[in-house]
């Protein structure tokens, strides 16, 4: 006969906070093909449901580039050189960060099923989220890139610059997403808010207009020019624009200072979550 | 060599072990999931929300029993086998499970409808934490067991109810558990395939460890188990041997209902 395991398997002591973290990493690793599957299941379903399936993932990001070119170039008539690409340089990123907390909203509330049957780590389920989010951005890059067929001489090498500042905002989308994931399970009004929230956002945010005219404004009301400086998506927004549009080196000190930033935002995100995950199924 | 192995299983500690265990519900959280409700009542309203679906719960299972759970609609018997499964954590006491657990709560849980038979079936391992070789060792045998026929390359989402629930059970029984607990569920599938899985049932129940079998079919409930547990309100309020206990449930179940019925619409009362 097979010999019975006696390791313990359900009641495991709760830990320290340090213990905590290291532990929900360690289970993230261990079910790391969880977590491929749920994403790849995520990014497959999005397609799925529509007529155009697939072209959705280009389409989308082009069709609201081009409502926002109508907004600016028409109707405000702002006069910016290769006007396409410098809204695309701050649009279509952010495209990829609303889709990643709208996901965030549904990722840990939509899998209510499976959590009231089956023990697992529930970090997998925002984990697979922000990964997916980045289809967004992958995708993105079609319409970015065919828009220098329109200005090929904004086409540089610093281009490629756009890789770095996209790790940073990969970085703050990690504990965005967690531990939105996690309030959206105890207030669902959330998912009415964050619409509103994030375009408030994005117009305090130079991404229609360039950085000089939030800073004119700092100038003026020294808490507005904190409030910009503080902002991720400024220095965001800044390096995407450099690389892609103006075709020069991004401000490397504060992208590396948002990057080591992001790191106790996300361990103190993952903490919480992993705190108040035993919740989860007894409030869905 | 046989002396030897029962001393080693005599040392080893139980395989279920619950000691003074409560579970409570905070129903201001799941019910009034709103901003407003949660900032405005919280003061007021601070003790009334909260509601112990199990209470004071001591109970432990020696290796080599199986455990019938008996008791009204709301004892908390679901509860006490997710607690068990890992699924729910205790809000005071101890729970402690050792060895591989297989849990037959509803069945299909965690499949994802654009995916066919195959891939769901490793998407389920995931979740169980099974490790990925073994699962994929074990893919043949679960699309066999469930019989889904030409239908394994379909997609989840055209299954009819007992199909999705046959390809669930085969998931969920396709590892060798030391705990084994179920949570009725032999009332999905056609009469072929009950059959089929009270069978597989059966073996899984002769090689694990201990078992935890919710039911409200008190006669298989007698048949299959050694002892039982009669939870009401979310205590234990029996526990012995499984003839004895069942036999009293029904005794007062038979009671209940004659008083029921004699004084109209007192069956309210007896939750
Ligand atoms: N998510 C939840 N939120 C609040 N209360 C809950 C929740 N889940 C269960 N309960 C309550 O806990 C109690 C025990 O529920 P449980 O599902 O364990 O009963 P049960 O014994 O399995 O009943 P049944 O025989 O109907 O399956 C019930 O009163 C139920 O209302
Ligand atoms: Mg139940």
């Amino acid at each position: 006969m097979t010999t019975h395991s006696t390791e313990l398997t359900v009641g495991r002591p709760r830990r320290g906070s340090i213990g905590t973290i290291f532990e929900s990493l360690t289970s993230l690793v261990e079910r790391r093909r969880l977590v491929w599957y749920l994403t790849i299941s995520e990014i497959r379903n999005k397609g799925t449901n529509s007529l155009l399936g697939n072209v959705w993932w280009f389409l989308d990001p082009a069709l609201q580039l081009f409502v926002y070119f109508l907004l600016v170039s028409v109707i405000f008539q702002q006069a910016q050189p290769a006007i396409l690409l410098f809204l695309g340089a701050a649009i279509l990123p952010w495209k990829w960060f609303t889709a990643a907390l709208a996901s965030a909203t549904t990722s840990v509330r939509g899998r209510e099923q499976v959590m009231r049957q089956i023990a697992f780590p529930h970090l997998v389920l925002p984990a697979s989220s922000v990964l997916a989010s980045v289809a967004n951005f992958i995708f993105a890059l079609v319409p970015l890139g065919a828009l220098y067929l329109l200005y090929p001489d904004r086409l540089t090498p610093w281009a490629l610059a756009v890789l770095p500042v996209a790790v940073v905002q990969f970085l703050w989308t990690i504990p965005a997403v967690i531990a939105l994931s996690a309030v959206a399970v105890f207030f669902r009004d959330i998912s009415n808010f964050i619409p509103h929230g994030l375009r408030i956002w994005f117009y305090l945010s130079p991404a229609l207009f360039p950085i000089e005219t939030l800073r004119a404004i700092g100038d003026r009301h020294p808490w507005f020019g904190f409030f910009v400086d503080i902002n991720p998506f400024t220095w965001i927004f800044s390096g995407y624009r450099d690389a892609l549009y103006y075709g020069r080196a991004p401000e490397w000190g504060p992208l590396g200072i948002l990057a080591l930033a992001s790191i106790p935002a996300t361990l103190l995100s993952i903490y919480l979550f992993r705190r108040v995950s035993p919740l989860f199924v007894k409030v869905l | 060599m046989a002396q030897r192995k029962i001393s080693r299983v005599q040392a080893a500690p139980p395989p279920i072990l619950l000691t003074g265990l409560g579970v409570q519900y905070d129903l201001r959280l799941s019910k009034k999931r709103k901003l407003r409700d949660t900032v405005l009542r919280d003061g007021r309203h601070s003790q009334s929300g909260k509601f112990w679906a199990l209470r004071d719960v001591d109970f432990r299972v020696e290796a080599g029993e199986s455990v019938a759970v008996i008791g009204p609609n709301g004892a908390g018997k679901s509860t006490m086998l997710q607690v068990l499964a890992g699924i729910l954590e205790p809000s005071v006491g101890k729970v402690e499970v050792r060895g591989k657990i297989a849990t037959l709560l509803q069945l299909g849980a965690g499949f994802d409808p654009e995916l066919n038979a195959r891939e769901n079936t490793l998407l389920v391992g995931e979740f169980l934490g099974i490790p990925h070789k073994e699962m994929v060792r074990r893919v043949p045998a679960i699309l066999e067991f469930a019989g889904l026929g030409e239908f394994a390359e379909a997609e989840v989402r055209t299954y009819s109810t007992g199909m999705r629930a046959r390809l669930g059970f085969s998931v969920a029984t396709s590892v060798e558990p030391d705990v084994l607990l179920l949570d009725e569920v032999l009332s999905t599938g056609d009469a072929a395939f009950i059959e089929k899985s009270r069978g597989r049932i059966m073996e899984l129940m002769k090689r694990a460890r201990a078992i935890v079998f919710v039911t409200h079919d008190l006669d298989s409930a007698a048949t299959f188990c050694t002892r039982a547990i009669e939870l009401e309100g979310g205590r234990i309020v029996a526990d012995g041997p499984a003839k004895r206990v069942i036999a009293a449930y029904k005794k007062k179940m038979a009671k209940r209902s004659a008083t029921a019925s004699r004084s109209g619409q007192g069956a309210r009362r007896g939750n």
